[in-house]
């Protein structure tokens, strides 16, 4: 029962994983359908996507480093 | 009851961990220590304490420094020398320079901040842009863990000594969150000081929440406001440090399979075996993406305080 702390570290860091993947896949999927729709604008649509996904990754980064705390501090 | 049971498992772990520092290959402490600053108390080089802070310089710091005087040293010399050549069309470096320039200002200052800000915002950002990729950069390099083989193999110097020190491996300094903590304070304080230059000191604070809502909602709104204030400066810091630690300790953990598998099998074959089937094929791969990512950590922190600092000046409510 003592190292109850790294069971819940790792099933954080695996549910931070499956948040972060469906995000930038739900990202990659509509700029895809986006640029295929109109192509002339991909530049613009690349430019709209960039911010939302970097604070998204943001967010995982986030919870990753309170992940390593737990392990690192107990 | 449970005391002396935790107490007995203390010391027999303590006992462990000394046992295995003795021994044999602890991976989780050696990628650490590579990828942490030196500790307080044996630094790089011995500064007296002032003012209850203690100046003495750490890899990290020392790092830093490297890193500024690199950046100062060659951006002045490039545009010196075009100066001193006197003709109105750039060449050599002078070229990939302007390219730099011209893209932060067109691609990520002046889509944010606006016409009227551009030239006002541009060198702050055009300083974070270049300090930071040079600082994630020439952490990549591994100049200093070369002058360390030298170290090992030539020169021999005292372990305490400032160059024994030295040599035990080269950091990125943008990997600590102090650094990159006090980058985001400076865009925390140019976020307010262009909020304040464009709609006076006063106006800018009232900008931060949208007028003309029934007064519940402002109990609620002003708080989210003022936590959003310092969440921003917050991930910014994050998001940079951890991204660096990140890739370092990827790199360094599957390259310490070499030595766990040697450990595991007892003979060097297996070691190298692995090394040379997965850990080195997959260590350049995720050199060649921690490439990827120096150049868009850069590009991030520099497009983020530029659309903080938009988001100050053009109040969208």
């Amino acid at each position: 029962m003592e190292n109850l702390h790294f069971f819940g570290a790792a099933l954080g860091l695996g549910m931070i994983v499956i948040g972060a993947a469906l995000g930038i896949g739900r990202f990659a999927s509509a700029a895809a359908e986006g640029i295929a729709r109109q192509p002339s604008a991909a530049a613009q649509i690349t430019a709209a996507v960039n911010l939302p996904l970097f604070l998204l990754e943001g967010v995982a980064i986030l919870a990753e480093v309170f992940v390593l705390l737990i392990v690192l501090l107990k | 009851m449970f005391q002396p049971h935790g107490a007995e498992t203390a010391a027999h772990g303590g006992e462990h961990a000394a046992e295995a520092a003795h021994e044999g290959f602890n991976a989780g402490e050696t990628i650490i220590e590579h990828v942490s600053n030196s500790p307080i108390d044996h630094p790089l080089i011995h500064l007296p304490t002032l003012v209850g802070i203690d100046f003495s310089v750490t890899k990290h710091v020392l790092m830093l420094w490297l890193v500024a005087a690199f950046v100062f040293a060659t951006v002045t010399w490039i545009v010196r020398r075009h100066l001193a050549a006197g003709r109105p069309v750039p060449s050599g470096a002078m070229n990939g320079l302007e390219f730099v320039v011209e893209f932060v200002r067109d691609s990520i200052v002046l889509p944010n901040v606006g016409k009227k800000w551009v030239h006002a915002w541009t060198p702050l950002m055009l300083t974070f842009f270049v300090f930071i990729l040079c600082a994630n950069a020439i952490g990549l390099i591994p100049v200093f863990d070369v002058l360390g083989l030298l170290n090992h193999w030539v020169i021999h110097p005292d372990h305490e000594s400032f160059l024994g020190s030295v040599t035990h491996g080269g950091t990125t300094a943008t990997a600590n969150f102090n650094v990159t903590a006090a980058l985001a304070t400076i865009t925390f304080g140019s976020i307010i000081v262009a909020g304040t230059r464009a709609h006076g000191f006063i106006q800018h604070w009232k900008n931060l929440v949208p007028h003309g809502l029934a007064w519940p909602i402002y109990i609620l709104l002003i708080p989210i406001e003022i936590m959003g204030l310092f969440v921003k400066p917050f991930a910014l810091t994050m998001r940079l440090a951890a991204n660096m630690t990140g890739g370092h300790i990827a790199i360094l953990a599957i390259l310490s399979f070499v030595f766990l598998f040697t450990e595991m099998f007892g003979q060097a074959a297996a070691g190298i075996g692995v090394g040379l089937a997965v850990s080195v094929p997959l260590a350049v791969g995720i050199s060649a993406l921690e490439i990827i990512v120096v150049l868009v950590q850069a590009y991030v922190f520099t497009l983020l305080t530029a659309v903080f600092i938009g988001m100050a000046i053009h109040v969208h409510h």
